[in-house]
């Protein structure tokens, strides 16, 4: 068993924790920043056993590792920055209609509203 | 209303937290523990082949900007939306400011550090609180001012050598918003012609527009959607060159008005 | 130009729109050239795929199907997609619904040209979903799919709507996560994105690879079903659905859930244990059919009642979807039950669409979205400018439709689901589903039943003063639904065979029959059933339970935990 590999299913975990278990808007959306990071180093530290240099090329008997975990983490990372944005303008929106950062305080209060 | 105030409440809410974790650590541990070894059929093509059939050396390049490139419109695309949703949102919000609810009994710690956010302010860019943020200082203005152009330089480096080293549209499109954010830290007056939303907001669309015109270039060689036109051709690189310079300015200009647009100081 | 080219068409041209759309920002709102430009985009954008979905018809109607790399780049790396009649069949949903809910948009709003490019945005996602057969394409374009209904929930402006698009946020990323997670274990076991490499290199694994790659299969699964709602995993639809503004209402319930579903089925077809997914998942989905319709029957805002139904009947496709592919998705009965689940899922499309639409208009010309409060909406129809009260034309079209009465097109889906599924003891569900679906709307149509104690109270001023906002518009998407919805139902012999035959690639399937005397009496006998049950929820007893059930908590939490849940329920299903 590796342990690096243990320790980003705990860091996968902590950040699963962070969307379940916290009642702040703001720790949960942290909470899903650490399960994409988790996800992105797995496939990126995986995926980089298969070499040892890296991928570009222009020298001669380079062992590179392998391209496409990259590539598609790229895409993943931007994607990731993305819904953050989103959800942190999301929670801005809801603190100022609500007045709190809670998520059930946030539920009753747009609940009386509606 | 569901809240679980009672203490009785919490202990449930918590236990299902628990147990939510536990189920997903269940499915994950297998995949996550996973030791079979790391497929390379792919690399192998990639090293004997990439370069010949794209043009770049950087590997990772021929991917997202050859063999993949559809990917990479898709996550161009979840940019551009998720800017102008960020900022439709945001918009919304601050004609909220004034009427925001002020009932302080019993709020959480979290909530409070949210107060105290919105009396310094932060980075806010909005002309009339400049003065009292703590975070804006002098010493901070001068400084962004002066280095913005030079990482503005050294991000147009990164996005246009992105096929010989590492780095690329993504990377230096990164390290020209960040520039962006610089320089309109830096010019608290007028701002530069880059911290204005508007020119951004174009500058991005345009990007949009050619990024999709040359994904379309194609079909004019025959390649369909999404081929390289020049494959074939003497230098197929230069195909690779102009795609990350689309795509560097793309998301410079989409990353630096999301964080002008949260700064509050779009127009 | 090659047919090749033609099929990707269907996505490029919604962008080039949505690019064009965007450039209307750059001019001042409301002067000339932005108009053009947003309108043209949407033109490009919508009614010009149309030209591309015609040119691609005859090929797939005799069975073709086009498939190979995005780019002709090597297959080594790049990206498989695969157009047959299952893409066409599920662009036709997306663009029919689409230029429907974008024409009422027009007339109700939201407007202006990022409201447009993103709706254009998402159209090009839904074709792309289903064209695509290569996992981490498919992660792009749910991503899309995604982000684009985040930014459109809330275009609203109310904040109930901001929560909503909150949550679906938090667990359909979460989910996504979990989605590339398997996508990791599938790259890591084979070696390729493509659904079909991957389903060559999984077969015959044993010990852990095994487990590794059921884990994946069951993330990618679950992250999927999050999008569709299928029973554990609902939670988040019903507000993001009810609070939306009412086009996007329309093509959220009718298209957005259902696109995931068949990209699904694409790539349940290919591995061994796909039919134990479906088993589980037809399963899953009667549940769904019978709990939604009780929780749509105790609810009170109109809107939120809607979309209780669109869970409900999404339940009623999953199980023709499962039970299809748990019995092959090849064979002669697999594929007349999925030609049921397409098309129920195509006039669930249609119908929900128009019934949202209607409704939308009525609360929004009555300004009161309570059913039980809410009397006499065709005076505020009226008095609106909806002169002839076409409105309730359209919703009970609509209404008609959902609950199965001939000759509307609701009829022709609901009782091909039935006749695949008979024997099973999911069929019991269906019909309890059906009765409850009689029976809510009814108590939904009650909005327009003339009411005399609230005739004096209540002026209709409120109404009149927003005018007839965009009316022309309004009515012009809702009656070309109603149309659709109408002419669907009684061509439903050569809508049958069209569909049954791009489905399986050109066959002529046996189709049943649909009007045959047994299949009347049990539209009657449901019909009755269900005004019966209307009859009994209006004891106080019976109200009194539904209220508990409207009542009943409801959490962020819940979500997260019924997902995970639901996720290592599935897991256990297959390894055990």
């Amino acid at each position: 068993m590796k342990l690096e590999l243990l320790l980003i299913l705990i860091l996968f975990l902590v950040g699963f924790w962070g969307i379940v278990g916290k009642n702040n808007i703001i720790k949960k959306i942290f909470g899903l920043n650490m399960i994409n990071a988790a996800a992105v180093i797995l496939f990126i530290l995986e995926g980089s056993r298969s070499g040892a240099d890296a991928p570009i090329l222009g020298k001669e008997g380079l062992h590179i590792v392998d391209p496409v975990p990259q590539a598609l983490m790229l895409t993943a990372i931007v994607i990731g920055v993305c819904i953050t944005a989103l959800a942190l303008a999301l929670a801005v929106h809801l603190y100022r209609v609500s007045g709190s950062f809670d998520i059930d305080r946030i539920r009753d209060k747009v609940h009386n509203e509606n | 209303m569901a809240t679980p105030k009672t203490r009785f409440g919490k202990i449930w809410s918590k236990a299902g937290a628990v147990l939510s974790v536990a189920a997903i650590g269940f499915v994950l541990f297998p995949i996550f523990l996973a030791d079979n070894p790391w497929p390379v059929e792919a690399r192998d093509y990639l090293a004997a082949m990439g370069q010949a059939e794209t043009g770049a050396v950087n590997l990772v390049s021929s991917i997202y900007l050859g063999y993949r490139i559809f990917d990479t419109l898709g996550e161009t695309i979840v940019l551009l939306v998720a800017v102008l949703g960020t900022m439709s949102i945001l918009s919304r919000v601050e004609s909220l400011v004034d009427d925001s609810p002020a009932d302080d009994a019993g709020k959480s710690g979290a909530d409070k550090a949210g107060d105290a956010l919105k009396k310094s302010g932060g980075f806010s860019l909005s002309r009339e609180k400049r003065h009292s943020h703590t975070l804006r200082t002098d010493l901070l203005e001068a400084v962004t001012g002066k280095i913005g152009p030079v990482i503005l330089i050294f991000g147009f480096y990164v996005m246009l050598f992105g096929h010989v080293s590492p780095g690329g549209g993504f990377q230096g499109g990164v390290i020209v918003a960040s520039a962006i954010v610089f320089l309109t830290l830096g010019n608290p007056g007028a701002g530069t012609l880059l911290s204005n939303t508007r020119v951004l907001s174009t500058l991005e669309t345009a990007a949009f527009l050619l990024m999709l015109l040359l994904s379309s270039s194609g079909l004019l060689f025959g390649q369909g959607f999404f081929g390289n036109p020049m494959a074939g051709a003497e230098n197929p690189e230069v195909y690779i060159i102009i795609l990350n310079a689309v795509v560097g300015l793309k998301v410079g200009a989409s990353l630096g008005f999301l964080c002008i647009t949260m700064m509050g100081g779009h127009k | 130009m090659r047919t090749e080219d033609l099929v990707f068409m269907t996505i490029m041209l919604p962008l080039f729109g949505a690019a064009i759309a965007f450039f209307a920002k750059a001019f001042p709102k409301g002067s000339l050239t932005s108009k053009i430009l947003e309108y043209g985009g949407a033109v490009v954008g919508l009614v010009l795929p149309w030209w591309a979905l015609i040119q691609l018809f005859g090929p797939v109607y005799q069975g073709e199907s086009f498939s190979g790399v995005v780019g002709g780049w090597n297959p080594a790396l790049g990206i498989f997609y695969r157009f047959d009649g299952l893409s066409w069949l599920i662009q036709l949903l997306g663009y029919s619904v689409g230029l429907a809910a974008y024409i009422y948009s027009v007339g109700a709003g939201p407007r202006g040209p990022a409201f447009t490019g993103i709706f254009l945005i998402q159209t090009a996602a839904l074709s792309a979903a289903i064209i695509t057969t290569d996992m981490f394409n498919l992660f792009v374009c749910l991503e899309v799919l995604g982000v684009t209904s985040y930014v459109l929930i809330p275009t609203s402006k109310k904040p109930g709507a901001s929560l909503a698009a909150f949550s679906y946020l938090m667990v359909s990323a979460s989910a996504m996560v979990l989605f590339l997670v398997g996508t990791y274990g599938l790259y890591r076991l084979s070696g390729s994105l493509a659904y079909s490499e991957i389903a060559s290199a999984v077969q015959g694994l044993s010990g852990t690879d095994h487990r590794v790659y059921l884990m994946s299969l069951v993330l990618l699964v679950s992250a999927i079903a999050i999008r569709v709602a299928v029973m554990p995993l609902y939670g988040w639809l019903p507000d993001s659905h009810a609070l939306a503004p009412h086009a996007i209402s329309s093509v959220l319930s009718g298209v957005l859930i259902k696109t995931p579903l068949f990209a699904l089925s694409r790539v349940l077809g290919l591995f061994v244990q796909g039919a134990d997914v479906g088993l589980l998942m037809s399963y899953a989905g009667a549940a769904t059919a019978l709990v939604a319709v009780v929780l749509a029957l105790s609810q009170s805002d109109a809107k939120r009642l809607l979309a209780y139904h669109s869970i409900s009947q999404i339940g009623y496709v999953v199980t023709a979807w499962g039970t299809a592919i748990s019995i092959g998705a090849n064979t002669q009965a697999g594929l007349v039950l999925m030609t049921a689940a397409y098309l129920h899922a195509l006039f669930h499309a249609f119908f929900k669409g128009l019934l949202f639409l209607s409704v939308g208009t009525t609360v929004d010309l009555a300004g009161e979205r309570n059913v039980y409060r809410l009397r006499g909406a065709a005076r505020y129809l009226r008095a609106g400018g909806d002169r002839l009260a076409l409105t309730f034309v359209t919703f009970l079209v609509g209404a008609l439709s959902i609950t199965a009465i001939p000759p509307m097109n609701g009829y022709i889906s609901k009782n091909a689901i039935g006749y695949g599924m008979k024997g099973s003891f999911l069929y019991l569900f269906l019909t309890l589903a059906g009765v409850g679906t009689v029976a809510s709307f009814i108590k939904l149509s009650r909005i327009y039943w003339p009411s005399a104690a609230t005739r004096e109270e209540k002026s209709v001023e409120p109404a009149a003063e927003k005018g007839n906002a965009g009316l022309g518009y309004r009515l012009t998407a809702q009656f070309m639904l109603a149309g659709i919805c109408v002419a669907t139902g009684v061509a439903f012999p050569q809508v049958l065979d069209v569909t049954g035959r791009l489905l399986s690639g050109g066959q002529v399937l046996k189709q049943p029959n649909l009007y045959g005397s047994a299949t009347l009496l049990k539209t009657f006998y449901t019909a009755l059933a269900g005004v019966g049950l209307f009859m009994l929820i209006q004891l106080k007893p019976m109200a009194h339970i539904l209220h508990v059930i409207r009542e009943r908590p409801r959490s962020f939490q819940g979500l997260f935990v019924s997902f995970s849940l639901a996720t290592a329920a599935l897991a256990l299903w297959l390894l055990y």
